[in-house]
């Protein structure tokens, strides 16, 4: 379980995120919404332990991020708004098994797990090319098979659909999906498009670093995304 | 201009050139250059040009490429005959010699980017530096920098194109040099978001400076040993007996 307990955030005597207050179950699928400028990137950010809490603490499983960020990174997996930035090789396999290299497997595994990711997300045909000359779907599902060989419990998708035309938005939401449903990963979707918030169980609206509302789906009504700044 | 430009741009071929072991390559490209930094006459130069053209064919590395990248060199190639034209017109031989060596520079170094991966870069650079322990270097930080440098040349020159063409779409203007920061600013604004995420992205899949295992493991091989020693004769007699 993914536990956040007065957080504050400060940046630059800023006060970013305010008092939150957030449990995410095991293999729950939690949207987070929110305007541009929310704090919602910030507030993910703290989950992989990127950033570290000024006030509050935050635990993965009952492992302090402050203690332990190599630890909660192996639970949390990131996959970030632009995959042009977080493609570290030039080719794809190769990029697929950075994180593999930093977790210390041999290379026979390492070789044996790049090449199954590639297969469950039907990218072999992708894996000798150069990074640089594949499509931006292609590098969103590049990215995500980076994070999922490292077989994380908890994936965080920062706006992961921002870049993408609707074909390939509609398939990385259903991979989320299936991600969440077949496999029971907790799913952490951060993003300002209603419509992403389809298949989450649980949403969180932020508003200038505060939640103004963390519930069921069903049960946010216009008056709170209005608050927040969303489109209706 | 700029999205053509190919320079980093790994591309898979099976061909003897990419098979060999990159510190065989790196320690390669280091001689050759230097080799071509000594060589003093006309005649050198095209048996020299004749081997880079062999390699090149070996490599199975396409010409269009290799000649996009050298396209944005052109200004600077002008830059150095122009200088000899004014100041030095006797010796523009001289400068004819000089901008063929900076073409098989060029060349040299992208047959390398070509043939060569970034993760193997890294390994060979790494494996190469490492006596500098001693003085407390660390050669995988070293390695990871300039393999990312190479990684996005080709995205910086992605970005200053979208630049360029938001600029000319309001019907702005890029030929006067005053103009030009209207290019840069936003670029390095971007370069350093860019590097930031990437530093965010590399610390979320937990990158740590020690690494202890490779995905890709270089093991030098018969044909190594064969082509540099081949390279070697070649360098010597081209220097000393030629």
């Amino acid at each position: 379980m993914i536990e956040i307990k007065n957080l504050d955030f400060k940046y630059e005597d800023e006060l970013i995120l305010k008092n939150i207050n957030l449990k995410m179950g095991n293999s729950a699928y939690t949207a987070i919404i929110g305007a541009n400028g929310s704090g919602k990137t910030t507030l993910v950010k703290h989950l992989n332990a990127l950033l570290l809490p000024t006030k509050g603490f935050v635990t993965i499983d009952s492992i302090d991020s402050r203690k332990n960020q190599f630890d909660v990174r192996k639970k949390v997996g990131f996959v970030f708004q632009n995959p042009e930035d977080q493609l570290i090789h030039s080719i794809v396999e190769e990029d697929i098994a950075f994180g593999l290299e930093n977790l210390g497997l041999k290379t026979e595994d390492m070789k044996i797990k790049v090449k199954k990711i590639m297969e469950d997300l039907g990218i072999t045909y992708l894996a000798k090319k150069n990074v640089n000359m594949i499509s931006a779907g292609q590098k969103q599902l590049v990215a995500l098979a980076g994070v999922l060989v490292m077989k994380p419990q908890y994936i965080i998708f920062d706006e992961p659909a921002t870049t993408l035309d609707n074909k390939n938005r509609d398939n990385i939401m259903k991979i989320i999906t299936r991600l969440n449903k077949k496999n029971k990963l907790g799913i952490i979707l951060v993003t300002n498009v209603l419509d992403d918030t389809k298949y989450a169980e649980n949403v969180v609206v932020l508003n200038k670093g505060k939640i103004i509302f963390n519930g069921e789906k069903s049960k946010l009504n216009k008056k709170i995304l209005e608050r927040a700044g969303l489109d209706v | 201009m700029f999205r053509k430009m190919t320079f980093g741009q790994y591309t898979y071929k099976n061909s003897i050139i990419h098979k060999l072991d990159p510190r065989i390559k790196i320690i390669s490209v280091a001689a050759l250059s230097s080799a071509a930094f000594l060589m003093n006459s006309y005649y050198k130069f095209t048996i020299f040009s004749l081997f880079i053209l062999l390699v090149i064919m070996l490599s199975k590395t396409n010409f269009s490429a290799l000649i996009r990248n050298l396209r944005p060199f052109f200004f600077i190639f002008l830059f150095i005959l122009i200088m000899y034209i004014f100041f030095s017109r006797n010796e523009l031989d001289k400068g004819l010699l000089t901008i063929w060596k900076f073409i098989l520079f060029i060349i040299i170094a992208s047959i390398l980017t070509f043939t060569t991966t970034i993760t193997n870069m890294v390994t060979a650079i790494e494996k190469l530096l490492r006596p500098l322990k001693i003085i407390n270097i660390n050669s995988k930080t070293i390695a990871l920098l300039i393999a990312l440098t190479i990684r996005f040349v080709p995205a910086l020159f992605l970005y200053a194109d979208r630049i360029k063409d938001a600029r000319l779409a309001r019907l702005g203007n890029l030929k006067k040099p005053k103009h030009i920061k209207l290019l840069f600013l936003p670029l390095i604004e971007r370069v350093f978001k860019s590097a930031s995420n990437l530093s965010d992205a590399m610390l979320s899949r937990n990158y740590r400076e020690k690494r202890i295992t490779y995905f890709n493991i270089i093991k030098l091989k018969y044909y190594d040993y064969a082509s540099f020693i081949i390279l070697l004769i070649f360098i010597f007699l081209i220097l000393i007996i030629a």
